[in-house]
């Protein structure tokens, strides 16, 4: 068996080619321009000249003693961890109840497809619809609470910084749950369903099912989930930008909207914007590389070891689905 | 993991080998760019001048007989569809229109342009236009070095100002830093005070443009002195304070920056007490323009009556007659307003014309912009869109820059109860100012009135909203800050 | 096991039923509104851009949206060109790729998926720049394949099929292939990817509506109007400031959606049932 992996290894380089090429072709070009002009001083619309900084570091350091950027990371970790954690709880709570073969949900289709559905509309759309929906000194929000008795006045929500904070979060949640619950999903779907029926012939009931069975399987599917929502979480972009431009007081500047700030709102600093990036590519770096270690080195073996049963278990079940499968 | 480290650091060794290699070559590159526009430039321009540069001569122009399509780039349909009137009035007209509109939203129309302007060839724009919040990046900023000189497409600048008496601040903001005048705008966006006539007669007793205009101005003490009065009575002056900050940040003596530094004109400054006092007195319904309750002021819909606002003619024709809530007299508040003089002189908006200057066909550009910006005739484009006859009768009137037109049209409008606009907008365009304008309005704007909404709401101090505002100012801009 | 429907059994599913359609209700709302304001003109939205029920002002909308240069029928062929594209290069040269980092064992291979986790953390803001700048001076505007061929290099969705095949793949489908003589791309195009359908199938969704819904790229990109995207086309409704045809963009985003919709609804039938490892069933 051995032997045979070392013979097809050149399909392994044959069949990275295009993906190679395509990242060589179109990205790498843009990818180690932006790395450069970080140590540069080009600045100023349509220049293309630039120097190298005496102090290759300089913009680095602007960078991180820039008080509007300190803001815009802390931002950025508050609002990823409020919309995080609810998203991926509840897209793992769907994903028991949607799969759960015994307590079969009513509409489960019709939920499924419903629950991806805020991701299909433009963030720009959305953005506007939420500024609506909080407007001051009119707008639903404010209506519905007086009209209940919560609040006497109207309530200038979008000049307050924590209120802000948080409907960027409830706009990302609501915007990706359906996502993290399709791919979690897709995962469970792609499981040997015979590791259910076993489940269920051991006597297990739904939430021992989902504990012992369906999560430990969906680790690597768990470990695309962390890594995608802190990529996409620390890049986050559209929202805090289209919903209130970063502020009230920055309070919704995100890394991303403080980066394309300072290449864009007036003096264009390329040089400061990459700068800022490629501070934010070594956070994201960090902290993705720590998310494998944690997801790595706890269950790894312990895994291994399962999966080497369980693919046992499979491979007889295969010959035996096999033989049937000829019988018929 | 360390795999992992370890592929990071060739991967930034990578990165860092090959920037040397190709920062080299692009200095290179570059360099020899700006040799030749310098070359250009000198041919052209003048010594630099402050004022108007009325020394240079007209040029004597041509146009390249291989060149068949003209190359028209715009952010709206407005003026490219101008361009097609132009072609069907003038059936002589030679070249096909090639238009490309791309929208502001998300800020792709500059960088679209400026890859356009910076790469030439046959698709490079010959005519642009810029909106007025970023004009000023084309005509004396950082992309001004692509603008034509109006001279230079044979147009005779000189005698048509004059002869077209077009309002000052559109020739200051069109004009470049060697003096010549690169752009100009075919409305005119000067603002007034548009306010409620029955309001006025149950407070003051009339409804005379004449005499609301002394209640309310000059000036913006009287302003609050008509606001107390108006407030007696249960109305509020304005709907939010974004109402009054256009007129203050354009009447204001300095801009934004003056030699790369942050300045804070007094009279921007005070828009934090003025701000500051709408609120504590209630003068206002403390809406942001632009919002669902904005609209809503101007029919009546709000907490308080509001009494007024703030704006150009096309706030009247393209927002306010339609939020009004009638379409005649009589019908929610339409036909219940007038206009008077603002109690400071300020302009909002407007679109500027723009030729680049590598355009091989310069005679037919400078025809064309000449049409469009300075033709005072009843057959350039500004008699058409004063009177709204440019697609045919019964269009939407405006307020045009040039002020010949303007007095031989007709800006009665039933909307302000038959009063003819004009009459107040013309002198408004004359006493606005251009000069305290600079490229990086929009964004120093936005830092601003988000901090005076922070001391309005009672969420900081004035003075820690003004550092505050400093801050952010020296965190994004590359301006120094003291 | 017990299927007796016991009391607090029945109320747990009756509060699945309550939370399940209050997230239906918050997933309608935002296109209810979306398709309720194009039936309004621009001065009732500005009153108040949130409405549950239609106005009068559809037909006008449409005419101005007509009048405004706006094509659906060449926006949508664009659009589907580009984001056709975009998803068929996405799904399949990602599911080459992670199959070749997981079934192959070759020596650049834990490497090169470090590599691929890389570029996928590079943020994108800035990198926008170098591309479109580099587009340009090669002269590659008004040509829809920068906005497609870049699509085969897409970390994201290699690192899903990557865990996907990780975590449902058995060496040993691929291996009994091998012994009945199935050369390689035939055992990844006829086996592996019949196996990958709901894996395919989600980042096919995603990939198409990513693609769709991009506006600020091929804004860039493509100046010619018959180039022109559907979110491009209603991007131009927007016009001046003071000049806004609201209910005209919304009845623009409104026909925009709608071939979203088709799209999803025709794949989702795998997100709703699923093909278990179609390998097995064979």
């Amino acid at each position: 068996m051995k032997r045979k992996g070392v013979n097809y290894a050149k399909y392994g380089y044959i069949f990275c080619i295009p993906f190679v090429l395509a990242f060589l072709v179109f990205s790498l070009y843009p990818t180690i321009y932006t790395a450069i002009i970080g140590f540069t001083d080009l600045k100023g619309l349509g220049k293309t000249d630039f120097q190298f900084l005496d102090n290759p570091f300089g913009n680095f350091e602007l960078i991180l003693n820039n008080p509007s950027f300190q803001k815009s990371l802390s931002n950025t970790f508050i609002i990823w961890i409020l919309n995080f954690i609810p998203q991926i709880l509840l897209a793992l709570i769907l994903t028991a109840w949607f799969t759960n073969n015994r307590r079969k949900i009513k509409g489960q289709g019709v939920f499924k497809v419903m629950f991806y559905m805020p991701n299909i509309i433009t963030a720009a759309t959305i953005a506007i619809l939420f500024n609506s929906f909080f407007g001051y000194p009119m707008g639903p929000v404010n209506s519905l609470l007086q009209s209940l008795g919560i609040i006497d006045e109207p309530s200038n929500f979008l000049v307050q910084g924590w209120t802000a904070k948080g409907i960027v979060a409830f706009i990302q949640f609501w915007m990706w749950y359906g996502y993290t619950m399709i791919v979690l999903i897709s995962g469970v779907l792609g499981m040997n369903p015979e590791l259910f029926e076993a489940s269920d012939i051991d006597g297990a009931n739904g939430f021992q099912t989902f504990f012992f069975v369906t999560l430990p399987n969906l680790r690597t599917i768990l470990i695309y989930t962390l890594i995608t929502s802190l990529i996409g979480g620390l890049q986050m972009f559209d929202i805090p930008r289209l919903f209130l431009l970063g502020g009230p007081d920055n309070a919704t500047l995100t890394t991303s909207v403080f980066i394309y700030n300072q290449a864009f709102s007036g003096s264009y600093m390329y040089n400061r914007a990459s700068a800022a990036s490629l501070l934010m590519f070594f956070i994201i770096a960090v902290l993705s590389g720590f998310v494998f270690y944690i997801m790595r080195d706890k269950h790894a073996a312990k895994l291994e070891k399962e999966i080497r049963i369980q693919q046992r278990e499979f491979k007889k079940a295969l010959k035996e689905n096999k033989k049937m499968g000829r019988d018929v | 993991m360390k795999r992992f480290t370890a592929l990071l650091l060739v991967c930034v060794l990578l990165m860092s080998m090959t920037f040397m290699g190709c920062g080299a070559s692009e200095t290179e590159t570059a360099s020899t760019e700006t040799e030749t526009e310098t070359s250009t430039e000198t041919e052209t321009e003048e010594e630099v001048a402050p004022e108007l540069n009325t020394e240079t001569p007209v040029a004597e122009v041509t146009n390249d007989p291989d060149v068949k399509v003209i190359n028209i780039w715009s952010f709206t349909d407005e003026v490219p569809k101008m361009i097609e009137k132009y072609k069907e009035l003038h059936p002589d007209f030679p070249y096909e229109i090639k238009t490309t509109i791309i929208a502001t939203t998300d800020g792709a129309y500059q960088p679209a342009l400026d890859q356009a302007l910076a790469g030439g060839g046959a698709d490079a724009p010959d005519i642009f236009c810029a909106e007025a919040a970023f004009v000023l990046k084309y005509t004396k900023g950082d992309a001004s070095q692509y603008a034509a000189s109006y001279k230079d497409l044979g147009i005779d600048v000189d005698t048509l100002l004059v002869e077209s008496e077009i309002a000052p601040y559109t020739v200051e903001i069109g004009t470049n830093p060697d003096g010549n005048l690169v752009g100009l705008g075919y409305q005119a966006t000067g603002g007034a005070y548009i306010y409620r006539r029955s309001i006025a007669k149950d407070v003051w007793g009339t409804d005379d443009p004449a005499v609301i205009k002394d209640k309310i101005g000059p000036g913006w003490d009287k302003f609050y002195a008509a606001a107390a009065e108006l407030k007696e009575k249960g109305y509020g002056i304005v709907s939010g304070d974004g109402d009054i900050w256009h007129a203050i940040e354009n009447s204001s003596d300095k801009g934004w920056i003056e030699d790369g530094k942050l300045v804070i004109d007094p009279k921007r400054e005070e828009f934090l007490d003025l701000s500051m006092k709408l609120k504590e007195n209630g003068y206002h319904n403390d809406t942001r323009d632009w919002q669902d309750a904005w609209f809503a002021d101007m029919k009546d819909a709000g907490a308080q009556k509001i009494f007024g606002f703030f704006g150009p003619a096309w706030l009247i024709n393209y927002v306010m007659a339609g939020n009004s809530g009638g379409e005649q007299p009589g019908e929610g508040t339409y036909g219940d307003w007038a206009v008077c003089e603002s109690p400071v002189g300020f302009f909002w908006g407007g679109t500027w014309v723009i030729a680049n200057k590598d355009t091989k066909i310069k005679a037919a550009v400078g025809d064309i912009i000449e049409w469009i910006t300075l033709d005072s005739s009843e057959t350039g484009l500004q008699y058409y869109w004063a009177n709204g006859t440019l697609y045919g009768e019964g269009g939407t009137k405006d307020t045009v820059a040039s002020g010949t037109v303007m007095k031989k049209s007709d800006g009665t409008l039933s909307f302000l109860g038959g009063q003819d606009m004009f009459d107040v907008f013309v002198p408004a365009g004359e006493s606005a100012s251009g000069k305290n304008q600079t490229q990086y309005d929009e964004t120093i704007n936005t830092y601003f009135r988000d901090q005076v909404r922070e001391y309005t709401a009672g969420n900081k101090s004035r003075e820690d909203a003004i550092a505050a505002f400093k801050q952010n100012v020296a965190d994004n801009l590359d301006v120094i800050v003291e | 096991m017990d299927k007796t429907n016991s009391l607090p059994r029945r109320a747990y599913k009756f509060m699945i039923y309550i939370v399940c359609g209050f997230l239906v209700l918050l997933s309608i709302a935002p296109f209810w509104i979306m398709f309720i304001n194009a039936t309004r003109n621009t001065f009732e939205i500005q009153q108040s851009a949130i409405a549950f029920f239609p106005s009068d002002s559809l037909f006008d909308n449409l005419k101005i949206l007509v009048g405004k240069s706006f094509n659906p029928i060449k926006g949508f062929t664009n659009s589907m060109i580009i984001s056709g594209g975009v998803t068929i290069c996405t799904v399949y040269f990602s599911s080459l790729t992670a199959y070749a980092l997981v079934v192959y064992n070759w020596r650049f291979r834990q490497p090169f998926f470090t590599f691929i986790m890389v570029i996928m953390m590079i943020p994108a803001q800035v990198t926008s720049i170098g591309f479109y700048q580099f587009m340009y001076s090669i002269h590659m505007t008004n040509n829809f394949l920068p906005l497609i061929l870049p699509a085969i290099a897409a970390p994201t969705t290699v690192f899903f099929m990557r865990q996907y095949l990780l975590a449902t793949l058995s060496i040993d489908i691929v291996n009994s292939a091998r012994i009945d003589g199935a050369g390689e791309f035939h055992i990844f195009n006829r086996i592996i990817l019949p196996i990958m359908k709901p894996a395919i199938a989600t980042q096919a969704i995603f990939a198409f509506v990513g693609s769709w819904n991009n506006l600020f790229m091929p804004l860039i990109l493509l100046t010619d109007s018959d180039k022109y995207t559907m979110p491009i086309m209603v991007s131009l409704l927007r016009g001046d400031i003071y000049k806004t045809e609201f209910g005209t963009i919304y009845l623009g985003l409104s026909l925009t959606v709608l071939p979203l919709f088709i799209v999803y609804f025709m794949l989702s039938k795998y997100i709703i049932a699923g093909v278990a490892l179609g390998g097995v069933k064979e």
